[in-house]
């Protein structure tokens, strides 16, 4: 066990360079922002602690206070295998066979009408709300490139 | 008996699943149709049934990697940012647009379950199915739904709408690239943004921007949900 975690250190540092750093740097930022929100959530804020801490992140990067580099490579990694995060939770799965079977006709026939619903409203929201905006928008992607 | 000593330990629980993550991203680069999801939970759930270990034992570790949900979802304003940047033009619309999305997905999915008798923990457990995991399961848990019923709801939700999605838009003659964007990324969260990055960065853009969107806005309205109830 020793043997294993001394090599794992010994590869850590030979490899670390800026860019690893930030991305431990980006793990500890984002750690804390989430720590702030469910704080929040704590003292009785009625949202979830993980969207606290996206709102004050996102209001965090928008007045300059935290980087976007210094988070990028953990937020794209983390957000690329949020599968694995869920794989636990989704086992326990295994346990409400019988609780799934006897909903299954109410909860199949809720997802597929919501699911529905909610492509068609903003679809169709989309498709008249949003043409006219359609020339500036090309421009300013110009201007930003 | 040192064998059981190893399974039980948590670190065991964490590097078994990653094993078969990683397992289920191979077979899915080659088999695209394969979901990871799926594929990562047989090796597992086989395991716990061969050694007769209970999930709450498995769980020890498989929390950690739960926890780490949270993160994740800061993560999430990352791309809500730097597209943000990109799209502020039409942002007022966008948002008005997922907002009703949010609204009409919560509305008909929970009413839909009540309708069709299901109990209270169960329509509770429909009402985010539309939107990323994580705030899926915070939203779930908040409202007292089950979310283990809403992370199945969320992970249909994602691939229906990855496969049908574009197809069902363009019938009603949606073919704007922010409006298909839009739409995906309300309806079918990550999933569906993911199958929109080959054909069109525009609706990709615009759908990771609308499901970070419709996750918030579906959090706020789970709040003011909860105080009605109440």
């Amino acid at each position: 066990m020793c043997c294993i975690y001394r090599l794992v250190e010994a590869i850590m540092l030979k490899t670390l360079s800026i860019r690893s750093f930030y991305s431990i740097l980006g793990l500890a930022i984002l750690i804390t922002f989430f720590l702030l929100g469910t704080g929040l959530h704590r003292l009785g804020v009625p949202i979830p602690g993980g969207v606290l801490g996206l709102m004050l992140f996102y209001l965090g990067m928008s007045s300059g206070l935290v980087k976007l580099r210094w988070v990028e490579d953990t937020a794209g990694l983390m957000l690329r295998h949020m599968v694995l995060l869920f794989v636990p939770l989704t086992v326990g799965l295994m346990g409400m066979g019988a609780l799934l079977s006897k909903q299954a006709v109410a909860i199949t026939a809720s997802l597929l009408v919501s699911l529905v619903a909610v492509l068609l409203t903003t679809g169709l929201l989309g498709k008249w709300l949003l043409p006219d905006l359609l020339a500036p928008e090309k421009a300013d992607a110009e201007v930003g490139r | 008996m040192k064998l059981a000593f190893l399974i039980e330990h948590p670190a065991f629980s964490i590097t078994f699943t990653v094993l078969a993550y990683a397992l289920a991203i191979m077979l899915h680069h080659r088999w695209r149709w394969i979901p990871p999801i799926v594929v990562a939970c047989i090796p597992i759930v086989a395991l716990l049934l061969l050694v007769h270990e209970p999930y709450a034992q498995y769980n020890l570790g498989g929390n950690l990697l739960t926890w780490l949900l949270g993160p994740a979802t800061v993560a999430l304003a990352v791309p809500m940012y730097r597209h943000g940047v990109h799209l502020r033009r039409s942002l007022p619309t966008l948002a008005l647009i997922v907002l009703a999305g949010s609204v009409v997905g919560m509305v008909t999915a929970g009413v839909t379950a009540w309708l069709l008798g299901a109990p209270l923990p169960v329509i509770m457990s429909t009402v985010p199915k539309s939107v990323t995991t994580p705030i899926a399961i915070e939203v779930s848990r908040e409202l007292n739904g089950i979310p283990q019923i809403t992370i199945a709801l969320v992970i249909l939700a994602g691939v229906l709408g990855a496969s049908f999605g574009v197809p069902l838009l363009r019938l009603v003659g949606v073919r704007e690239d922010r409006a298909i964007g839009a739409a995906i990324g309300s309806a079918s969260h990550g999933v569906g943004t993911a199958s929109l990055v080959q054909h069109s960065e525009m609706q990709a853009t615009v759908s990771s921007w609308a499901m970070a969107a419709a996750g918030v806005f579906t959090s706020l309205l789970a709040a003011l949900l909860k105080l009605f109830l109440r």
